[in-house]
């Protein structure tokens, strides 16, 4: 990055072309540049080269090496000349593939790598067309390795790609190499389900079929798919994903490669998260006060129904799962009508973090995923890596791995695949805390004075913990490239504020090619445009209905009843609604309750665009139309013998375009054209007048933030949490919580039982044991889960995850208290039969 | 000789040619006069034609009586006028084959391509093409009319024989196969 190209430059030539790349540049990667594919097998370049495979020989002509040699394992110099298709080389290659393939099982035809395999690509293009060796086969025993990963030995190559990434990049440690010669096997000790929740890489690593998709196993060839590039919605950070979908129905989603996203990977989160699309109960009729219709006929409904009301008293919520066109055309919608401003978020903790996020960005101070990597000190404030955005958790690794110190001050249980010091705090301590780190890596700094005298008093320390606070601000201080990652699903509404200034400051602490980074996490994958859109929250709307002051309702594209802690409360009050018209492609008991439903289309068949926690606007493409899945249409056990112009189930249309139709019927204004209305509804994103997003994404956030320099700091304060009492706090995990992707039946059904989360102390006080069944006395009602105990936890604190197969909807408000004394073990005989701690109100 | 006769000479020559030219064919025609006729009186008479004549597809049988498709989809990714449709996917016993499996004879050219591309020989075209029909609808055969009960023109091979999946038969018991390999042996 700092290195000056003319110092470590070199030119070189590969098949009579001259190329100049930076010196130690693998040969492999040179020639790639200029065109040339040189075959490969072991060398990936997120994962470098190993030398195993014998696949890359090139022969080296002139220069400082000379000879046969591995290309991969050869850094460019000066004055080399390289030959690809040197006679030798071909020749050497040729033998390589045959003795790669003298044990190889013949079974492409039920092999589901077969049509993209690069086994079949290196064997027919090396010239290895036929089997010589006529000799007994080498064959190994499979393993069971959980419910994504198919494993297939026999097809095993050895190029250690598996094993690399799941040890090293992922940090993995149930996954490896076992034996050795020629018995090495990748596999696990006993078969078993893969812990690592990036285990779904290794499937596209694996260059055979040994490793293979198990969701889609026999089920589909890469040529009958129809594909296209697409952008992950389970969490903010909007990783690259490639859908593959046939007959209607996603059959699996790969890793996309976008460098300053997720790079190669993906995590399982988002690998697997699809499925809602095409659930039987999946909204796709429109439907009139329960009678389904045509679309002309409901947004006809719909728009007399509205005529009505005062302006005021109809409200929009809106989702953060939405793409860009649906927030612009809800937004425009409002603004037109002069109704009240949309609302995206569940509480108003939840919008003030995501608005002050949002107001720390600018293009100067935010990082990127890949900006985490290069980061040499990192201070994670409030977040859950692994939890709320698991591709972060890689990047850490990614970072610590190149020797970056991480700091992770938070009051869970934060589960990391890398070395990191964490720091316990309630909730409300963090901002304080943050504040004796941020005095410690700002003292003596002029410029530092107004922010921090807007800091908070730091609570009462434990001396260590202090004097640990203090070392580590001077740490943040002196390092190269320090960055701030910030979480907002349990922050107090400033702390994001607080963070991101404490990044600003210290990247003005530095010289000039020196910087910082911010990096928040927010709620969905439009988090940042819905947080720059403002609006009100949920809570607040719900009294609104309840007094009267709003009687009419569209919700679009969220899930207000499944993800409310208080769902009795609002189904109260949505009966008290004149109009309830609900828009959206996942089922929910919302619908049932609407006057109006408007089936919407899933991003796989409406595409949109996403602006991720960067503000990098990305482009997800419509992959298929949409209609039932061909396997829903069977009749007799095959497809109706029918000739028909369009597929049964295929009314759902986009969102942004029911809104822009329900608009023209409301008489809007005259519209400019679609691109001009999204760059005009979000002025927080100026990026957006350049228009569509290209392949990778672009930045929009303004370079400067406005007001950035001295932020606005609310001092807060602590709730008072009684003696012996428990706050009980609702969190995401990394499986089953999140709003998509514990709808998609994959993960719903392989995801982890879900366990509330107990600090050691508080365990010990009430005398529960980990693992042990536990019964929560909530306001709701009893919820009985797993407990877990952990040490590096903060006290006071019940953890209970937004998991539909828990109760956790019995919490019935928020801020709850339990008390401690009054949480108790069951005893065996009680033990729930399993579909006790399933929610019945959950389709 | 001189020019002239030379001329007159080649004339002379071209005209009997021509003249031959004329008589020859009827020459031909009444010598099958008195041949036997090789036309057959199609419908009534039937000729058997070689059995590797391209005409209606069937699906085979292995030796073991299972269906040999796998449902890999070669055939319908070498089928030039796409006219082969199925879905693939896990029967209970745990082995790949097709769900569903449909050919749109109204739009099969009879090439014989899926046939060669089959690796584990279920398709294959045989001698048998009159099978035309009233409707079109009527040529589009589902899994159950192409699938046969027996194993085509080579009985005798078994793809799950050879290869090393345990769908049938365990790893190890296959054509050419040693033990599995013990991973936690020590030994080298």
């Amino acid at each position: 990055m700092s290195r000056k190209p003319e110092e470590a430059s070199c030119r070189l030539t590969i098949d009579g072309r001259e190329i100049v790349v930076a010196a130690d540049t693998p040969v492999i990667d040179a020639a790639e540049r200029l065109g040339i594919m040189i075959p490969r097998f072991c060398y990936h370049p997120a994962l470098g080269a190993v030398g195993a495979c014998r696949m890359c020989a090139v022969k080296f002509l002139d220069g400082p090496v000379k000879g046969l040699q591995m290309s991969c394992m050869v850094g460019a110099r000066d004055g080399m000349v390289v030959s690809t298709t040197n006679p030798e080389a071909v020749d050497f290659r040729r033998q390589v593939v045959e003795w790669l393939m003298a044990n190889h099982p013949h079974d492409c035809p039920v092999c589901d790598e077969g049509g993209h395999c690069l086994l079949q690509d290196e064997t027919i293009s090396g010239g290895h067309a036929l089997r010589r060796y006529r000799g007994p086969k080498r064959t190994y025993r499979d393993q069971d390795l959980g419910p994504f990963v198919a494993h297939e030995m026999n097809r095993c190559i050895h190029c250690y790609r598996c094993a690399r990434f799941y040890q090293e990049v992922a940090g993995g440690r149930d996954y490896g190499v076992l034996s050795i010669a020629r018995r090495t096997y990748f596999g696990r000790y006993e078969g078993g389900r893969l812990e690592s929740p990036f285990a779904g890489n290794i499937i596209d690593l694996c260059p055979t079929g040994t490793l293979t998709d198990k969701p889609s196993r026999y089920r589909a060839r890469r040529w009958d798919l129809e594909r296209g590039p697409s952008v992950c919605l389970h969490c903010s950070l909007g990783c690259g994903l490639t859908v593959g979908a046939r007959y209607r129905e996603v059959m699996k989603l790969e890793a996309r490669l976008n460098p300053e996203v997720n790079g190669h990977f993906i995590c399982d989160r988002g690998r697997y998260g699809f499925g809602y699309e095409s659930r039987p109960d999946r909204p796709r009729q429109p439907r009139v006060d329960g009678r389904e219709t045509i679309a002309g006929a409901a947004l006809a409904a719909l728009a007399e129904g509205l005529k009505p009301f005062e302006a005021g008293k109809v409200a929009m919520v809106g989702g953060t799962r939405s793409n860009l066109e649906t927030l612009a055309a809800l937004l425009g919608l409002c603004r037109d009508q002069g109704w009240r401003p949309p609302v995206f978020f569940r509480d108003a903790r939840l919008a003030g973090a995501a608005e002050s996020a949002a107001a720390a960005l600018s293009g100067d101070l935010v990082a990127s995923l890949a900006d985490v990597g290069r980061a040499d000190v990192i201070l994670v404030v409030c977040a859950d890596p692994l939890a709320e955005a698991p591709m972060l958790a890689l990047s850490l690794r990614r970072a610590a791995r190149r020797g970056a110190a991480v700091l992770v001050l938070d009051h869970r249980p934060c589960d990391l695949p890398c070395e990191a010091e964490r720091l316990t705090f309630a909730p409300q301590e963090l901002a304080g805390c943050l504040s004796r780190l941020a005095h410690a890596a700002l003292r003596g700094r002029k410029e530092a004075a107004a922010y921090l005298s807007s800091l908070p008093l730091p609570p009462d320390l434990l001396p260590e913990t202090a004097l640990a606070l203090d070392t580590w601000g001077k740490r943040l201080a002196e390092a190269r490239f320090p960055l701030v990652v910030c979480g907002t699903d349990q922050a107090e509404p400033t702390l994001p504020a607080l963070a991101g200034g404490l990044a600003r400051l210290l990247a003005g602490s530095h010289d000039q090619d020196r910087r910082a980074g911010f990096l928040p996490l927010l709620p969905g994958p439009n988090g940042l445009a819905a947080a720059l859109a403002g609006g009100g929250d949920l809570e607040a709307l719900l009294a609104d209905i309840e007094d009267g002051r709003a009687t009419a309702l569209l919700v679009v594209e969220s899930d207000l009843l499944s993800r409310t802690p208080e769902p009795e409360r609002w189904l109260a009050a949505l009966r008290k609604l004149k109009l309830l018209a609900v828009c959206d492609h996942l089922p929910s008991p919302l619908l049932e309750a609407a006057h109006v439903v408007l089936p919407s289309r899933t991003v796989f068949e409406a595409g949109g665009h996403f602006v991720n926690q960067e503000g990098r606007l990305q482009r997800a493409m419509p992959v298929f139309s949409p209609g039932l899945p061909m396997g829903r249409t069977l009749r007799e056990g095959h497809p109706p013998r029918l000739f028909m112009s369009c597929a049964p189930g295929s009314e759902p249309r986009p969102a942004a375009d029911w809104l822009k139709d329900l608009a023209g019927l409301l008489g809007a204004g005259g519209r400019a054209g679609d691109w001009a209305d999204l760059a005009a509804a979000f002025p927080g994103l100026p990026g957006l007048a350049a228009g569509p997003a290209p392949e990778n994404g672009r930045r929009c956030l303004p370079e400067t933030a406005p007001g950035a320099d001295a932020p606005s700091v609310a001092k807060t304060g602590s709730p008072d949490v009684p003696p012996d009492h428990l706050q009980v706090l609702l969190v995401e995990r990394t499986f089953g919580t999140e709003e998509l992707s514990c709808r998609a039946p994959l993960l719903a059904a392989s995801a982890p039982e879900p366990w509330v989360d107990l600090a050691a102390a508080d365990a010990g006080k009430a005398g529960l044991a980990h693992g042990a069944w536990l019964l929560v006395p909530l306001p709701g009602g009893p919820l009985r889960a797993r407990l877990r105990v952990h040490q590096d936890m903060a006290p006071g604190l019940l953890l209970l995850p937004r998991d539909p197969r828990l109760l956790w909807q019995r919490l019935a408000g928020t801020g709850v208290l339990v008390e401690l004394l009054r949480l108790h073990a069951i005893t065996a005989e009680e033990e729930p039969a399993g579909e006790d701690t399933t929610l019945e109100a959950e389709p | 000789m001189l020019p002239e006769m030379v001329k007159l000479r080649r004339k002379g020559e071209e005209l009997l040619e021509d003249g031959l030219g004329l008589l020859r064919p009827f020459a031909t025609t009444l010598g099958m006069l008195f041949t036997r006729p090789i036309t057959v009186q199609y419908p009534e008479e039937k000729r058997v034609l070689p059995a590797r004549s391209r005409g209606r597809i069937i699906l085979t049988r292995s030796p073991d009586g299972d269906e040999r498709c796998v449902a890999c989809f070669l055939c319908s990714a070498a089928c030039p006028v796409s006219c082969i449709s199925m879905e693939a996917a896990t029967r209970e016993d745990g082995r790949r084959y097709a769900s569903w499996f449909r050919i749109n004879f109204g739009r099969c050219i009879f090439c014989g391509l899926c046939e060669e591309a089959c690796p584990t020989l279920a398709i294959q075209l045989t001698p048998d093409y009159e099978f035309s029909k009233a409707t079109i609808m009527e040529l589009v055969y589902e899994k159950p009319a192409l699938l046969v009960d027996h194993g085509g023109k080579d009985p005798d091979y078994d793809f799950y024989r050879h290869a090393g999946v345990t769908e049938k038969g365990e790893k190890g018991s296959h054509v050419n196969e040693q033990e599995p390999v013990d991973v936690k042996r020590l030994l080298p």
